[in-house]
């Protein structure tokens, strides 16, 4: 049964982000804006860079705001002033990914002016963007979302979203996949890798993809066929997974990008539950300066080791 | 004198990753000792297991391995202090991706083997290779790279056709 999401708060919201954007760029408390603006086709939104408080009246929140701005603050920083403070506007997932950059020293939480946005959910990637909000047209994330309203941000808007219990389709889908036989899984992801046309559009998009040079770009020597082929596909997504394990924040970007549509934030929420079990970590809205892959305990499971 | 070798119709790749402080010392043992164990196993040194990449794993795998050995000091002894608590976590976390893609676990084995544990690498390397003997050869990533291979197979008139115009 199809449910309509309630987006009524966005307008107000909307006006919130003008007028504090207006006046921390006025009042010169920030150098420039991240932040949503409206893009030419009939509602959708594209992300801008603003740094006259004139300007602050482009700044919108939709539901078609998906894009998660914290990759502007770790790859795209050549856009960005180099001095002073940052403003950027924050869905509550996007806060998290922003405090994995912290902990990980890419970023200093006093360069930044964080507006934190109310969010009851946003559009999924292929649906069109002046579509309402509803069970059917949601983001997959935003399923499963525990972070409507960021927290520690400098200002947030005063609504609150009214978030209906959805359907945890990320979860089911893991349920299934851990329920069918090693071959049966196999072949699925033989499958969906298979499909990859390696564009790396989820490496570029993720915010914690950001090293100077990435292992699967490296020949010397070579440990990732870089070639769109099978194997090499397979041992790419293995990497990435592996590399975003324990430091994904799960704003599911790298999904919304991907042009074969590839599940690959199934494989990152995977790892993000045995994490969770395996030793009690998840991202969240507070600075950790080890994630679960950079640190230990001498009492860790080792039950697998002989 | 050495016992008469049993003759197998499959042999087994094994890798074995082994840290240069306790593993290797310990395989340098069981040699100098005069244990007998199988000669599957090609081991490739490490100076710790916190070094051990798991794309190095992968690539083992794609490029014909039937097993993997991981083997380094126990915890609290390394050489540098806290890399086999690293890789510890590293490992456990791997494990559950390669399981959740349809890897078979049981051809990934990881070890503490110290450098006075020349059985226990014995041990360590013959269960293994027995274990993956009798599950047969590794074909899933091996599928995967002759997938790569183009048939060189010219059967539809439309190839046929475009390679009379070359």
């Amino acid at each position: 049964m199809t449910q309509t999401i309630d987006t009524n708060i966005y307008a107000a919201v909307t006006e919130a982000i003008q007028s504090e954007a207006q006046r921390i760029l006025a009042a010169g408390e920030v150098t420039a804006i991240v932040g949503y603006a409206a893009a030419r086709r009939k509602g959708s939104a594209q992300p801008i860079v603003i740094t006259s408080a004139d300007d602050a009246q482009k700044l919108i929140f939709t539901p078609a705001c998906v894009n998660n701005l914290a990759v502007y603050l770790t790859k795209a920083k050549k856009e960005i002033p180099k001095s002073g403070r940052i403003g950027i506007v924050v869905k509550g997932c996007d806060l998290k990914a922003l405090v994995g950059l912290m902990g990980e020293s890419q970023l200093k939480r006093e360069q930044l002016y964080l507006i934190g946005v109310p969010c009851a959910g946003v559009l999924a990637s292929t649906i069109q963007p002046d579509t309402g909000l509803t069970s059917d047209s949601i983001a997959p994330k935003c399923r499963e979302c525990d972070a409507h309203l960021p927290q520690g941000c400098d200002f947030v808007p005063s609504q609150t979203p009214v978030t209906p219990e959805l359907e945890k389709k990320y979860a089911a889908e893991i349920a299934r996949l851990e329920a069918l036989t090693p071959q049966e899984r196999w072949a699925y992801w033989k499958e969906q890798f298979s499909k990859c046309i390696k564009c790396y559009a989820c490496r570029q998009v993720c915010p914690f993809c950001f090293c100077e040079q990435c292992l699967c770009d490296r020949n010397k020597p070579q440990m990732v066929d870089t070639t769109p082929r099978p194997a090499g596909n397979t041992a790419w997504h293995i990497v990435r997974a592996m590399h975003l394990a324990g430091r994904c924040a799960g704003c599911a970007e790298c999904e919304r990008v991907c042009p074969m549509d590839i599940p690959l934030n199934l494989l990152n929420r995977k790892m993000a539950k045995e994490l969770k079990e395996l030793y009690d970590y998840e991202a969240g809205f507070d600075v950790h300066d080890k994630g679960p892959l950079n640190s230990y305990t001498e009492k860790d499971d080792q039950s697998f080791i002989k | 004198m050495h016992p008469e070798k049993q003759k197998h119709d499959f042999e087994p790749k094994i890798i074995a990753f082994v840290c240069t402080w306790c593993t290797y010392a310990g395989a340098d043992l069981a040699g100098t000792s005069r244990m007998q164990y199988p000669a599957n196993v090609r081991v490739l040194k490490f100076p710790c297991t916190g070094r051990i990449d798991p794309v190095f794993i992968l690539k083992a795998f794609q490029q014909g391995a039937d097993g993997v050995l991981v083997s380094g000091c126990h915890p609290g002894d390394c050489h540098y202090i806290a890399g086999n608590f690293h890789a510890r976590r590293r490992f456990a976390a791997f494990r559950k991706l390669l399981e959740f893609v349809g890897v078979d676990l049981e051809r990934l084995q990881f070890s503490w083997v110290s450098a006075a544990e020349g059985g226990k690498w014995v041990e360590v390397v013959s269960d293994l290779t027995e274990k993956v003997r009798n599950m047969g050869p590794m074909t899933e990533f091996k599928e995967l790279a002759l997938e790569e291979q183009w048939s060189g197979t010219i059967n539809t008139e439309e190839l046929k056709e475009a390679y009379k115009q070359i």
